[in-house]
Order: C-alpha cells, then structure tokens, then sequence
C-alpha cells in the first residue's frame, strides 16, 4: 500500500473523470430519449390537449381554452334563470379524456355603446373571473370555478345558446384511445405491421445468407481474380439506391411481362383473367433490398470470417472436411455474433425504407409497408398528433424488440473484424 | 388464462362491431340512373393519384358503383408523391390504367413524352357540350404530343372553387362584423379588426415539398381583381412577362394582406412555416386567432371538425370579392383533376364513358367535397347546402379562370412559382420575385 494522501488524489481524479463521463452520457441519453417519451406521451394524451398544449404539460395542471354552448340548439323553451354546469355540458357524450378542475375564467366579447362617441359601438374583449357577473344576450350570466353557472334573464326569454372560451385549470388525463382507434377502427395500420414483416424477414435472410457464402469463398478459397472481385463488391457500396430505380423498375417489367406470357403458356389462366404478374411486388422489394444489402454484409463477413484461426480450419481439411462441411459446421457457429449484427443492421433498414417500398413495392393499400402508412397518416392525420403517435410507437416496438434482444451480439459484432483475432 | 382470454376476443369482437364500416350501398343510388356500360368480370383497372384520406375513402365508394355495374375490379393507389412516382412508373414501363394529375403541366409533360392514350374527338365534342363553360374544360385536357400534334387527354372530374372566404358566423355576431360585397369593403373591414383588436387574416403556405401552392392561389384571385380575363390567359402562357407591372402589381395587393403583420395571426413572418391545412382551424381556436380564411372549397375537410362546423352553423364562407372601382366583372377561381389513360384495355375505356355519366358525379356528390361542372347532374344531389352555394357562385361567374399555376409548365408552375411565393412570404421583394420566376421561364423556353 502506498501513502494515504496520493490514493485519495488519485481516486479523487477518478471520480471527477468518472462524474463527469457519467453526466456526458445522462445528458446524452436525455437527448435520445426525449423525442420517444414525447412520442408515448402525445399518444396517450387527448385529441385537444395534443393539439394546443407540448407533451411537457401533460403532467401538471395545464390551463387550456376550451369552448362550450350554455344549452343545445334544440331547446327553445323561454327561461328566466337557467342552470348549468360548464364540465358537464364539456363532457357530454364523451367517455374517455374527461375534463376536470377549476374554470379559471371565460372570455368575455361583445360591442357596447362607446363612451368618448355615443354614435358608434365599441369591442370589448375581457376575461372574466369566477363568481364576476358578466351581460351574455341581455341576461346576467355568472360561473363559479367548480364549473357551476347561471344565466339570469329579467323575464322570460327564448335565449339562443351561446359558445363560451373558458379558460380550465385542467388535471391531466391519459387513455389508450389513440391506440384502439389505430388498431381497431380500419385495418390500415395491422396490414401495414403484417406487409412490414412480409418484406423484412425475407429481405434479411436472403442477403445473409448469400453474404455469408460469398464471405466464405472470399475469405478461405483460392481463385484466380479473388482479392480484385472482392474490391469491386466492396467499391459497389456506394452506389447510392435512388441511382438505380428507373434501369431496377424497367427490369422488374421485362420479367414481370415475361413472366405473364409465361404464365399464359403453362396456365389456364386466360378464362379467368389472372395471367397478370404484378412487376411491384414484394418479391421486388426482397431483390432490391438483398441487391444493394449483399455488399456491406459481404465486407462485414468476410473481415470477420478471415480472422477466425487458421489452424482451426486447416486441422479441419487436414481430416477430410469439404468446404461445405467446414462452412456448416465450423464457420456458421463461430460467426453468430457478425450475422447476428448484419441482421439487426439490414432489419432496421429495411423496416425503416420509405422510398424503396415507395418506388418498387406494391401499390395496393393492403399492402403498403409501414413507413408507406406512417407517411399516409402523416397527409390524413397531420392535426391529429396523437393518432401519428400511436401508429409511429406501434411501429418503433418491432425494431425495439429486435434490437434489445440481440445487443449482446451486436456488440460483439460491432468490434468483429475490426479487431485481430477479437 | 382461460377467461382473459375470452375476455379479450369479446373485447375485440364488439369493437370490430362498433367500427364496421358505413354501407355504401346508397352511394350508388343516385337520381340518374347509370346507363350500360358492359360487363368486364373479372378485369382490373389500375388508377393512381394524389388522393388520399377522406378523398381516398370518397374515390373508392364512388368506384364501387362502376365496380358493382361492370364486374370490374378498380384498385386504388394514392400517394402525396404522386408527380415522382407516376413520372418514375411511366418511364419504366410499369404504368396503371389511369392516372389523375392535379396538375395539368405535368399531363402535358407526360402527354409529350408519348406516355397518355388520347381519348378521342368524341369525348373532347362530348365535354365541350355537357360540362358549363366545357370549350375551357377541352382545352385544360388537350395536349400536345412529341410530334406537336394536339390531341384530348386530360378528363376532369372532380372541381374546386377557390375564390372563397372562410369565416365563423358566430365570431361576425358577437363582433357585429358584416359580410363584405367588394373588396373596398373587404379590406376595410380588416382595417376595422384590427382596430378591434382581432386579427383579420390566417394565412399559411406550408405543404410539404408543394409549399406556397396556397400564396400562387391568393396571387391568381388577386390578378383576376386587378386585371383583365385576357391578360391573365397571356400571363399563363407567359406573353405577358412575370416581372411585368401588371403581375407585380398583383403580387404587391397580396402582400398587403399576406406581409402586414396586423393582419396575419402570428404575424406575417409565420406565413411560410404554417401548413396550410393547420391556418384555418384559427377560425375555430378557442379563443379564436383570426376572423377570416381566404382558401379553395377542399378545405372544411381541415376544420377541427372535418366539416361539420358547416352544417352547425358554426362555419360558413362568403365569395372573395372584386374591386367596386375596378369593373372586371366576378371573376371566379378554380381547378379539376384530369384522369387520364395511361394503359388502354376495354375496361378502362368503360370506365371513362362511366365518368360521362350523370350517377357517376352524382355518387360523389353526395358525399361531401365534390364539385362538378356536369350539366346533367342534379343538384340536388350535393351533400350539403354549402356545397350548392358554392354551386351557385360557379354560375354566378361572369369570368372563369383556370389555376394558372396549374396551367403553366411544371418547372414553373409547380416549382419556381411556388418557391419564390414562399420566399416572397419571407420577405423577398416583389420584384425580385417576379424577375426570379421569369428568369427562371426564360431558361426552359
């Protein structure tokens, strides 16, 4: 052990370091984070308070303007005082997101005679607080801030009724409607979850497989030209997607119409009209998205697979073992941490790809993706934030489940390759 | 277990119930009766468009009447980027069956590189004769091809009108605001809003990558005011400069509506950044940011309400008016959507004799939104009594214009047109602007 004092220093020193790593990373998790809690927030919050007031009031009381008439259009029987009350007549026919708390005041407008000139009227435009009487129609109109009010006529009058901005003091209030309403009220959002893993699964198994043979034959076979084909695979990374779309689209209808007569030749499908091949399928959506997913996973994989040990491979050969027995039973089961990764990687992509499903997959409103459907709603819902919300945290979950349960070999992926024999 | 789960599947069976959809059987079950247009079992008719929402939902009950009386299959596709996806479609040889463009410039565009079918003499004749002010209708859709030759492309179903105000009756009364008949009186009145301490106007250009579209629209209405019908024909086809006096004229009117911040809610500097279909709900804002909304007839969809302020008595619009001193009549403002054949099969000629029908406009009528300039189609059809005032503002004209952003080439009339708006709301100078845009037709002529 050494001296007392210079321990503490250097502990000392430690921890600040380590404080201040901490806070580094508290705040930059707060910044990654916060856009997905107001995400959750807004979704479970109601239509008005999405609408006029941030996610960061939802917890506290919030005062907000909402508008309510004194009595429905139908009664037109004269009174001289009638009662009511202002939550009440908020609430009626409502059965979620009910409003409660104090009414704090209401806005009073309306032209009275102007004082400085008798021959003209002026606007008036006043809060008016509770319990203050204020001239609604001719009658006195007062409110307490439990939401109870009067509407006091000097004789009996068919008042027509009259909407009212009453400033609330309101509680918070959460509920699940946003999310029945996405999922239950029409099939868009569960047809576009359903289309999303018809397109992902696929378009992520197909490339890593053929990746993870190419990265093989690249990293462990011997042939003429090896090393030069594998910097063009490599230098195909970036050709950016949207390059490709018109030759990619032309191409799919070439096979797409050959694959019609085709289908008219073998079938009988000409009595019933079904010889068609659609060139936007899924199918394209697997074939573009394998196509310009194949050249990162090659690299990937084969950095990772050429720095397995040497003589773990050549004992194997030296027994006998074929290329495709050593890649089955030697190169798969130590390559999990770098397939799995790929996988994660490519699921995000794809699960995530607006433009590609735009251009390629298929039109049907039954069949669109989910950023397809998240983009519609974004046209239909634009003002109705929280049935976005709902639909983009619906959305979210998949990869979320995806990544969390494969991040310990994602992060063994991540550092594969780059590290020697890691 | 057991039991939640049973609990559960009940849970979800009566919310299906609660949500099954509306019939539509009574769509189709309209005033005129649909004529005969063959049978076609089991033929697909692709169509795509920018539709989507509530117009989406409409297009596709009205359809069902054709799909019902034919035995077709019509399928559907709408996407915000209907113009890069149709142009991509197109050019690889993957085209549906119909294509609608909102945007004549771009029919026109696709019509030159040889990709729309022509519809034929007898359509164009038929137009001309059954839809009001048809001879204009024609000309909308005629277009012509790589050998300059003109042909009928464009079908329109489906109208806005655009020269409207939106206002809240309720907000009028309690201020003791009068409808304005002429635009001295319009102005005027802001004047005296804003003297009351209210704010007269809610503008906003935002859409997306179609932002200003909603400011082309305001300078449009504005140049039928202050100018004449003619000039504003030789303005579309630019024989009458952009940057000449008579269009900056017209653009400087808007200013004073659209970059006065006593007049705008939220001042004029939130013009570019407010979308469009978020303006209007100011009207409705408790308490209420402005008093008036100047926007085509598309837009009570918008309303918090999706519309149903207008049968409540809580919204209601009055027409944009003209200048008493200028003497140009009442000018109106207004579009269609041009349906075109992109890939010609029997059933799709079908469909387009089912759009000359009179049921076919009249099952969309009476669902909402829809406008119509079908002489045979009963008015009475329309959903609401809104929609038929607004039919008869369409009579009332003494002048109609077509949206001339909507008739000018695409590079200007859906780009720099737009563009230059939205910097014009920020601020640009109207000169500037005008010179930009004009600069910017010099270089694609």
């Amino acid at each position: 052990m050494h001296g007392a004092c210079d321990v503490n220093k250097k502990s000392l020193g430690i921890d600040m370091t380590r404080t201040l790593k901490h806070v580094v990373l508290a705040f930059i998790v707060f910044i990654w984070v916060l856009p997905f809690f107001a995400l959750v927030t807004t979704s479970l919050r109601s239509e008005t308070a999405s609408k006029t007031s941030g996610f960061w009031t939802a917890f506290t009381p919030t005062e907000l303007g909402h508008r309510f008439g004194t009595h429905d259009k139908g009664d037109t029987e004269p009174f001289i005082s009638m009662s009511g009350n202002i939550f009440e007549r908020l609430n009626e026919g409502k059965d979620s997101f009910e409003i409660e708390g104090d009414v704090k005041s209401i806005l009073f407008k309306g032209r009275v005679p102007d004082p400085d000139n008798p021959e003209k009227t002026k606007l008036i435009r006043q809060l008016i607080y509770a319990g203050e009487p204020m001239d609604v129609r001719g009658g006195e109109f007062v409110f307490q801030s439990s939401g109870d009010f009067t509407w006091t006529f000097a004789e009996a009058t068919a008042a027509k009724p009259k909407n009212l901005d009453a400033f609330i003091n309101q509680n918070p209030v959460f509920g699940p409607d946003a999310y029945i309403e996405v999922l239950f009220e029409n099939k868009n959002v569960p047809n576009a979850l359903i289309s999303s893993f018809i397109v992902t699964i696929p378009a992520t198994i197909i490339p890593i497989t053929i990746a993870a043979f190419a990265a093989y034959a690249f990293a462990w076979m011997r042939f003429p030209g090896r090393d030069w084909l594998f910097v063009l695979v490599v230098s195909l990374m970036v050709v950016p997607t949207q390059l490709a779309f018109l030759p990619v689209l032309q191409g799919f209808s070439g096979i797409a119409s050959w694959a019609t007569s085709l289908n008219a030749w073998m079938t009988d499908c000409e009595a019933t009209k079904t010889c068609q091949v659609a060139s936007k399928s899924f199918a394209s959506l697997w074939v573009t998205h394998t196509a310009f997913g194949l050249p990162l996973a090659i690299y990937l994989l084969r950095n990772y697979i050429v720095g397995l040990p040497k003589e773990l491979l050549e004992s194997a050969r030296i027994d006998g073992a074929s290329h495709l027995q050593i890649f089955t039973r030697l190169i798969i089961p130590l390559s999990v941490p770098a397939l799995a990764s790929f996988s994660i990687f490519q699921f995000l992509w794809v699960w995530n790809d607006l433009i590609v499903a735009l251009y390629i997959g298929p039109a049907d409103s039954t069949d669109l993706v989910f950023p397809i459907r998240l983009q519609k709603q974004l046209g239909t819902f634009k003002d109705q934030l929280h049935l976005l919300n709902a639909s983009a945290v619906i959305s979210i979950i998949v990869p979320l489940i995806v990544f969390l349960s494969m991040q310990r070999y994602f992060i063994r992926g991540l550092l594969a390759g780059s590290v020697k024999g890691g | 277990m057991k039991f939640t789960l049973g609990a559960a599947a009940s849970v979800l069976a009566a919310v299906a119930t609660l949500y099954s959809a509306p019939s539509i059987a009574d769509v189709c079950d309209t005033p005129s009766k649909l004529g005969d247009l063959g049978k076609f079992e089991g033929e697909t008719i692709t169509i795509m468009g920018s539709m989507e929402g509530n117009d989406e939902q409409m297009l596709t009950n009205t359809v069902s009447c054709f799909e019902k009386a034919t035995g077709a299959v019509v399928k559907y596709s709408g996407s915000r980027d209907f113009a890069a996806l149709i142009v991509a479609d197109l050019r690889s040889n993957n085209a549906p069956n119909i294509a609608i463009f909102p945007q004549p410039g771009l029919a026109g565009d696709m019509a030159k590189e040889g990709h729309l079918t022509p519809l034929g003499q007898e359509s164009a004749d038929w137009m001309a004769e059954n839809y009001g002010a048809g001879p204009s209708w024609v000309a909308l859709g005629t277009y012509a091809d790589a050998d300059g030759k003109e042909d009928f492309y464009g079908f329109a179903y489906k109208m806005d009108l655009k020269s409207l105000v939106w206002y809240s009756p309720e907000q009028f009364e309690d201020n003791g605001y009068e409808i304005p008949s002429t635009m001295e009186d319009l102005i005027a009145l802001s004047d005296q809003m804003v003297e009351d301490g209210n704010t007269p106007w809610c503008i906003g250009v935002e859409s997306g990558n179609a932002t200003g579209w909603t400011a082309t629209d305001w300078m449009e209405d504005l140049m039928l005011r202050t100018t004449s019908p003619e000039n504003y024909d030789r303005w579309v086809s630019n024989d009458l400069p952009f940057n000449s006096p008579e269009v900056i004229n017209a653009m400087e009117v808007y200013g004073q509506f659209s970059r006065n911040d006593d007049y705008v809610a939220g001042g004029a500097s939130s013009v570019a950044t407010t979308f469009f279909g978020d303006a209007p709900k100011g009207l409705f804002s408790s308490p209420a940011s402005c008093m008036m909304h100047r926007q085509a007839s598309f837009i009570p969809a918008f309303f918090p309400k999706k519309g149903e302020e207008l049968d409540a008595g809580e919204a209601d619009f009055f027409y944009f008016p003209p200048y008493e001193s200028a003497d140009l009549g009442n000018p109106v403002l207004g579009a269609g959507t041009l349906w075109t054949m992109t890939k010609d099969s029997p059933a799709t000629r079908a469909f387009f004799e089912y759009m000359k029908e009179a049921s076919a406009h009249e099952a969309w009528m009476s669902q909402g939104t829809f406008l119509t300039a079908h002489k045979g189609a009963d008015l009475n059809a329309y959903a609401t009594a809104a929609l038929k005032k607004q039919g008869e503002i369409l009579s009332n004209a003494t002048t109609f214009r077509f949206d001339a952003s909507d008739l000018m080439p695409g590079a200007i009339g859906a780009g720099a047109f737009w563009s230059e708006m939205t910097a014009f709301a920020n601020g640009q100078d109207a000169k500037e602007t005008a010179d930009n845009i004009q600069s910017a037709w010099d270089a694609i002529k």
